[in-house]
């Protein structure tokens, strides 16, 4: 086809060329136009030869369709035939279906009537079996027969009744009723029967036959009133056992806790023993009933015990005499410590006991409920719970062991009060000890009353022991440790020493005297290691506490993976101990104010002399001075000698820790003292050489006691020996501003100014003119 | 602790005769709920809740107690560590209102002497059963020198503005006694003033 499109295109080309062809005048231009039309011709001739080819192929495919026309008209008649059979086939679907649909309802009704029929017979049959088995006694049997007459629909048991055979019904449903009613009248009588003759075998039988008649609670009551009798019998005897055994045995002071222990295991025995005969023939969720009627007679049972423990170990009036005395702050009556340490043993354990008990009810129970509670809402469930809490927490063992533990924290922070108190009179050191016993004593003892808090499985009950620990070691202990603080650390040994020798020989006159010195200087050697010792107490307190808290955690975590507890709890618990972290640096605190009086005390007085002896000794010397200096050290192997002394006082009686604080405090007051005192004197040339000596011995030896860097303390006093120690005034410029290089100033210009001017032979104008 | 991400943390500690609201107060407020048929609580109970106050972040350590007499020594515990306490009354019990000067004793023999209470009267909204007229309330708190507010767990009202109110004024107090802190504090080096001489000077 495009052929002939190009070939349209070439005759209309010639077509226009047609009227120019008659304007042509030049034979040039003719001749051009000739030949073009030529072209043409032979393309057209081309074009005609291709066409005239493909006749031959059109032709064929025309006879090929005039072939094919019959069989279109046969299709034609095939399709239109197919039409027909397909609406034939839907119709009769339709017809088919329909017909089904009639015969599944037929087949239904059917079966309803079958039912209906079987009904009605087994009705009759029931009605029969009832009477027979009545009269032969078999309970089991008839019981079988209601529970199958009372699982049958009730709507149908009406329509039977409004049906043709009314009279027949009527009567078989009257003689059922009545059978009903006869038998759970007569089950349940036998089975009260059974329990009141505390025969196992009947109980066990009637309880399985009373769910077949639709009376669980009933069963559920009457059989945990034979649980109950069981318990009761055994407890009282367990009771009276323990009253009257001997004091002296081995068991006697944790006899309540046993009883109690006896009680909650057997109930729990008695649980674990029963439960499969409830969840066979009561079906799931049902022990929560049962355990409610259970925890009466525990409830019971368990009250006896703790009236019997409080009548016996004279709990009320324990509590009484320490509440008096916590109020008047002196105690009227003594408490023999002892046996209330053995009493608050057994409360805290009888509360464990309790709460190990209430935690396996409250599995049971929530097992039991999750069984059943499978396919039930959640608002079912979430109110099963509740019933479950509610249980527990309301019942009388938990309240009653509430009221004992209530009455037990008062009496466990005043048997840690006053063991604390007896701990610290009965304070002692021994010489070569760095603390004083009360320190270990007190932090036994806390450890030892929250721990048996802790041991009560009560997270409450081990807060508020956490708490009052904590108070009485901030405050009450803390205060001890700060009155002994108080009392200060006696100024001066030597000077006194030396004072004391010196007025010793006027005192001499009298020897009564003499012996008043001896003992002064006794007694004051006394209230410095009182001091010293202290302020270890203090380092070591302030550690106890957060080794204690520690220790308290782990301890926790120990009993929470035990299964003790909960999430809730253990916050409680944590945030209770944080409050310990505040208290030991409360101790810290205490330890660096006792550390900064020691200081005042004992060491800024007898330092400062021995540092402003450096003015009496001249150093604006020349060449024969500075030779003498060099061969008789005139001041600081004196210092060195006089620090060591002094220092050696604190380092065998502090620890480690503090006498560094110390040695750091002594630093910085040295270091201060000595610039203060430098500015107060004059340098030659060779003075600023010896200062320069003399303060590298200092350093130096100063360096060598401690175990951390000094120079950064004297980095001040240090660059001012090296500007008392320059030749010129302008050599300064060799170390100050863009030469300092590995040099930091800590002094500022006008610092070094005055520095200079120390210098006598350094001119003032020299100085001013320096441009630093 | 001072990792953690607050400004401040305060321990608020809820007091009070049992069944006057306590629980609901602390739930509304923590957790915007109001539980119907709240049993007693035991022991104590324990809530965190961290605001925002003028861009600092306050926790709110909230110990919420019951108000059953057998647990009041486990309660009594935590009066020291306190920074405020909320003692609240019951306006339809009169009861509650009459145990007042009992739970102030109890606060004068615990707590620390610095602790803010405030007094609540909860349960306005149920205003027809009032007991407790407001007057008598309002100068009764004047005459301890307390703060007063009416709050319903049940409506929240109230309840908001009571700890917000109580974390304000806690903030002040804190930002107070640190102000007064660093004026005694000794100078390094100085050490001229021992805070334990100064306080016990006063004995």
């Amino acid at each position: 086809m495009s052929d002939l499109g190009i070939v349209c295109k070439h005759t209309n080309v010639s077509a226009l060329n047609e009227e120019t062809i008659e304007d042509l005048t030049e034979l040039e231009d003719l001749e051009e136009v000739y030949l073009q039309l030529c072209n043409e011709q032979k393309q057209v001739q081309a074009y005609l030869q291709v066409l005239g080819d493909q006749q031959g192929t059109i032709e064929n495919k025309m006879q090929l369709l005039q072939r094919m026309r019959p069989k279109l008209q046969l299709i034609e008649g095939d399709a239109s035939q197919l039409g027909g059979m397909i609406n034939f086939t839907c119709s009769l679907a339709e017809n088919v279906s329909s017909k089904v649909r009639q015969l599944d309802l037929t087949k239904k009704r059917l079966y309803q009537a079958i039912q209906r029929a079987d009904d009605i017979l087994d009705l009759k049959f029931c009605t029969d079996g009832v009477q027979t088995a009545l009269q032969s006694h078999d309970y089991e049997q008839a019981a079988a027969h209601i529970h199958r007459y009372l699982s049958l629909d009730q709507s149908v048991i009406e329509l039977s009744r409004q049906g043709g055979e009314s009279s027949s019904v009527e009567t078989s449903l009257a003689l059922l009723k009545e059978a009903e009613v006869q038998l759970k009248a007569l089950v349940t009588k036998r089975l009260e029967e059974a329990v009141a003759a505390d025969d196992l075998a009947q109980v066990e039988r009637f309880f399985k036959i009373l769910p077949l008649l639709g009376l669980h609670d009933k069963g559920l009551a009457l059989f945990a009133n034979y649980l109950s009798n069981q318990l009761a019998s055994k407890a009282q005897d367990n009771l009276m056992l323990a009253i009257t055994s001997d004091i002296g045995e081995r068991r006697a002071p944790m006899i309540f806790v046993d009883t109690l222990t006896l009680l909650l295991e057997g109930i729990a025995r008695v649980i674990e023993t029963h439960q499969p005969i409830v969840e066979t023939y009561y079906g799931p969720g049902r022990m929560h009933r049962l355990l409610s009627h259970l925890q009466a007679e525990c409830d019971k049972q368990a009250q006896s015990v703790v009236d019997k423990f409080i009548q016996n170990r004279d709990y009320q009036i324990k509590f009484q005499v320490v509440q008096a005395s916590m109020l008047k702050g002196v105690s009227t009556e003594k408490i023999v410590l002892r046996e209330l340490d053995a009493v608050l043993s057994e409360v805290t354990l009888m509360n464990s006991r309790s709460e190990l008990y209430l935690r396996f009810l409250r599995r049971r129970m929530l097992a039991d409920f999750e069984v059943a509670d499978a396919t039930t809402a959640d608002s079912v469930s979430q109110e099963h719970l509740q019933d479950v809490e509610c249980l527990l927490k309301e019942c009388e063992l938990s309240r009653r062991m509430q009221e004992l533990i209530g009455c037990y924290i008062p009496m466990e922070e005043y048997y840690m009060r006053e063991t604390v108190n007896k701990a610290v009179t009965m304070d002692n050191w021994e010489v070569g000890q760095m603390t004083s016993s009360m320190v270990d004593d007190v932090f036994y003892i806390v450890k030892k009353c929250i721990g048996r808090a802790l041991s009560s499985n009560s997270s409450d009950c081990a807060c508020a022991m956490i708490n009052l620990a904590t108070n009485l070691l901030e405050n009450d202990f803390r205060e001890v440790l700060v009155s002994r603080l108080q009392v200060g650390y006696p100024s001066s040994t030597l000077a006194d020493l030396q004072r004391g020798v010196s007025s010793a020989v006027i005192l001499m006159q009298s020897s009564l005297q003499h012996g008043k010195i001896h003992t002064h200087i006794e007694s004051q050697e006394q209230a410095k290691n009182a001091y010293l010792v202290t302020l270890n107490n203090v380092d070591v307190c302030s550690e106890n506490i957060s080794t204690l808290k520690k220790n308290l955690e782990s301890d926790y975590s120990k009993l929470l993976n035990q299964g003790a507890g909960s999430e809730h709890a253990q916050a409680k618990i944590d945030s209770c101990l944080m409050d310990m972290v505040h208290t030991s640096s409360k101790f810290k605190d205490l330890l660096q104010e006792g550390l900064l009086e020691l200081n005042n005390s004992a060491i800024k007085s007898q330092v400062k002399p021995w540092i402003t002896n450096f003015l009496s000794f001249s150093h604006n010397i020349e060449e024969e001075e500075f030779g003498e200096y060099e061969a008789n050290d005139p001041w600081v192997q004196q210092l060195i000698v006089q620090l060591e002394q002094l220092m050696a006082e604190f380092k065998d009686s502090l620890s480690l820790a503090i006498f560094d604080a110390l040695t750091s405090l002594m630093m910085n007051f040295i270091s201060m003292e000595m610039e203060k005192t430098v500015f107060k004197c004059t340098f030659s040339r060779l003075g600023g050489l010896q200062f320069d000596k003399e303060l590298r011995s200092l350093v130096a030896y100063l360096s060598s006691v401690t175990s951390w860097t000094i120079r950064d303390k004297f980095s001040r006093l240090t660059q001012m020996a090296t500007i008392l120690n320059l030749e010129k005034v302008l050599e300064i410029l060799d170390y100050w501003g863009p030469n300092s290089a590995p040099l930091t100033w800590r002094l500022t210009p006008a610092e070094v100014r005055q520095v200079l001017s120390l210098r006598v032979d350094f001119r003032s104008e020299d100085i001013k003119r320096l441009r630093l | 602790m001072s990792t953690e991400d607050y400004d401040y943390l305060f321990k608020i500690v809820l007091i009070g005769n049992a069944g006057v609201g306590k629980t609901c107060l602390v739930r509304r407020f923590t957790q915007g709920l109001f539980p119907p048929g709240q049993g007693a609580t035991i022991g104590v109970d324990f809530m965190i809740k961290t605001v925002e106050i003028k861009g600092e972040k306050v926790k709110l350590q909230i110990w919420d107690t019951a108000g059953q007499e057998r647990f009041r020594s486990i309660t009594q515990s935590y009066y020291r560590s306190a920074n405020a306490l909320i003692l609240t009354y019951d306006i339809t019990c009169e009861d509650s209102f009459c145990c007042l000067p009992e739970w102030l004793r109890e606060i004068e023999q615990y707590a620390n002497n610095q602790v803010v209470t405030i007094l609540v009267g909860n349960k306005i909204d149920l205003a027809d059963k009032r007991e407790v007229v407001r007057q008598r309330a309002e100068e009764f708190a004047d005459t301890q020198s307390m703060l007063y507010l009416e709050t319903s767990a049940k409506e929240s009202d109230n309840v908001e503005k009571l700890f917000l109110d109580l974390a304000c004024e806690l903030i002040r107090e804190a930002k107070q006694n640190t102000l007064d802190n660093s004026e005694n504090s000794p100078m390094p080096g100085e050490g001229k003033s021992i805070s334990y001489l100064s306080c016990c000077s006063l004995n």
